[in-house]
């Protein structure tokens, strides 16, 4: 029933045109990034996930707030309150790989991946990571678009208010020499893993996703506490 | 299922909209929850459905299956009748040719047919109310919350409130119903709660008629009947039957 909701939600999302936005919007930034010539596959992808990571969090709560209160309601009503709020979370993942794929595919079609050079990883390693990167980015999105649902901060202001300042945050706080670089998930910090050459140890990803997935699960729980409460 | 010291408020700094609300609504009863506008009713109503979840207190031994006919159907929603209704039925767990099955019966039940591919957003107002019965109505509940159904229905959808009601009491479901209008009066039986000052007063008798009263027997046309209804219960008048002819 929760993966019912969800699919109602995103058939909503796309004959309602509401995913038109964010996804014009994610078309542009990676125009913007894999249009200026050839770079290493990891590094191109590890700009490409931090940038997307915004994207990624208005997409969610596009996602979230697209269906009328009501509706929402009637769908608690329908499924239970937890199974509502995980369909919402659930339906956003679900875009979010699909544009994924999108963010994945462009730069190969557009001819923007080099060869690499002796010392960079491969192009099929740099994909693999690329994918991990985005997958931590939309993960990341999904948190903090979640807590900037309408559901949640009740007035369009405060949602807009929560998803641009915990962006900005993202970024400030991830940047090298942060003073607070765990308070925000590891966005940068994997996009700057990525540029390195050679790229870090196994050790070091694995780090990130732990971090990563901490970080997530914290503000996810958050919400899915708000929202026992909030319909 | 039960009230049990309900408090509720809808934000921190907002006053409290109920206080210390405890009250039972046994299985098979008709509860017509009465108020002036503003006084509660609603709130009452989605704290049962389970929309809205106290500050303070519980709703106890709630039915598993809750429909919730909200006052306004949200029709701003990209979907057809049909698609809308089976979308809806898949969340009850209802898919193949079970849902379609229950979503052809209430089609045809409400009248609904002509507008079976008409987007929602396009409906009447009351239409749109139709549909939102509907879905509440796809799986036989164990608690049916209906606020103020009659809200936009012609006299003909009208009396297939008590029909639906009488069904679902029958089959052991217990029905809350918000009423402003003093359509009461079609559903015998029904418990009376009034809502007033943030608590609820159960067991409100039903008015009855006095010696010094005379009773008045009126036929008005179908389309002036709400109306009328209307205007006598705002003038203190007790409308105590309302019935139709049929031919």
């Amino acid at each position: 029933m929760t993966i019912a909701l969800a699919r109602m939600r995103l058939v909503a999302l796309v004959r309602g045109g509401r995913i038109l936005a964010p996804l014009i919007a994610g078309l542009v930034v990676l125009g913007i990034i894999h249009g200026g010539g050839q770079s290493p596959a990891a590094s191109a992808y590890g700009y490409s996930a931090a940038m997307l990571f915004p994207v990624f969090a208005w997409l969610t709560k596009v996602v979230l707030d697209a269906e009328p209160d009501v509706q929402r309601r009637l769908a608690r009503v329908a499924v239970g309150a937890a199974r509502e709020s995980a369909a919402g979370a659930l339906a956003a993942v679900a875009a979010g790989l699909a544009f994924t794929v999108v963010a994945i595919a462009v730069p190969l079609v557009m001819g923007a991946i080099g060869p690499p050079k002796p010392g960079e990883t491969s192009i099929v390693a740099g994909v693999g990571l690329g994918v991990l990167a985005h997958v931590l980015a939309l993960g990341a999105g999904v948190a903090l678009g979640s807590v900037a649902c309408r559901a949640v901060t009740r007035t369009v202001r405060n949602g807009v208010v929560v998803l641009v300042t915990g962006s900005v945050l993202v970024v400030v706080l991830g940047l090298r020499g942060s003073i607070a670089p765990w308070s925000v998930p590891p966005v940068m910090a994997v996009s700057r893993a990525l540029a390195e050459v050679p790229v870090p140890s196994p050790g070091a990803f694995l780090l990130l996703v732990g971090w990563a997935v901490v970080w997530c699960g914290a503000v996810l729980a958050g919400y899915a506490a708000v929202r026992r409460r909030r319909s | 299922m039960r009230f049990d010291r309900i408090w509720f408020r809808y934000a921190r700094r907002a006053g409290w909209a109920l206080t210390e609300v405890t009250a039972t609504v046994d299985p098979g009863a008709t509860v017509v929850v009465l108020g002036r506008n503003g006084a509660g009713k609603s709130t009452l109503l989605q704290l049962a459905a389970g929309v809205l979840e106290p500050v303070r207190g519980a709703v106890l031994d709630r039915p598993p299956v809750v429909g919730w006919v909200p006052e306004r159907f949200p029709a701003d929603q990209p979907f057809t009748t049909e698609q809308y209704l089976t979308a809806m039925a898949a969340l009850r767990g209802l898919r193949g040719p079970r849902s379609r099955s229950e979503i052809d019966h209430w089609i045809e039940r409400l009248g609904l047919g002509e507008h079976r591919h008409i987007r929602l957003g396009a409906l009447s107002k009351g239409t749109a109310q139709k549909v939102g019965l509907a879905q509440a109505l796809l799986v036989p509940p164990g608690l049916l919350v209906l606020d103020e159904p009659w809200e936009g229905l012609d006299s003909a959808a009208r009396t297939l409130v008590p029909q639906i009601v009488a069904e679902v009491t029958g089959a052991g479901g217990a029905v809350l119903i918000s009423d402003h209008r003093g359509e009461i009066a079609s559903l015998p039986g029904a418990i009376r709660w009034s809502v007033q000052n943030g608590t609820v007063v159960t067991g409100v008798p039903a008015p009855e008629p006095v010696p010094e009263d005379v009773i008045l027997e009126l036929a008005v046309p179908r389309a002036e009947a709400d109306q009328l209804m209307a205007r006598l219960s705002a003038e203190g008048h007790r409308i105590l039957r309302v019935r139709e002819e049929r031919a």
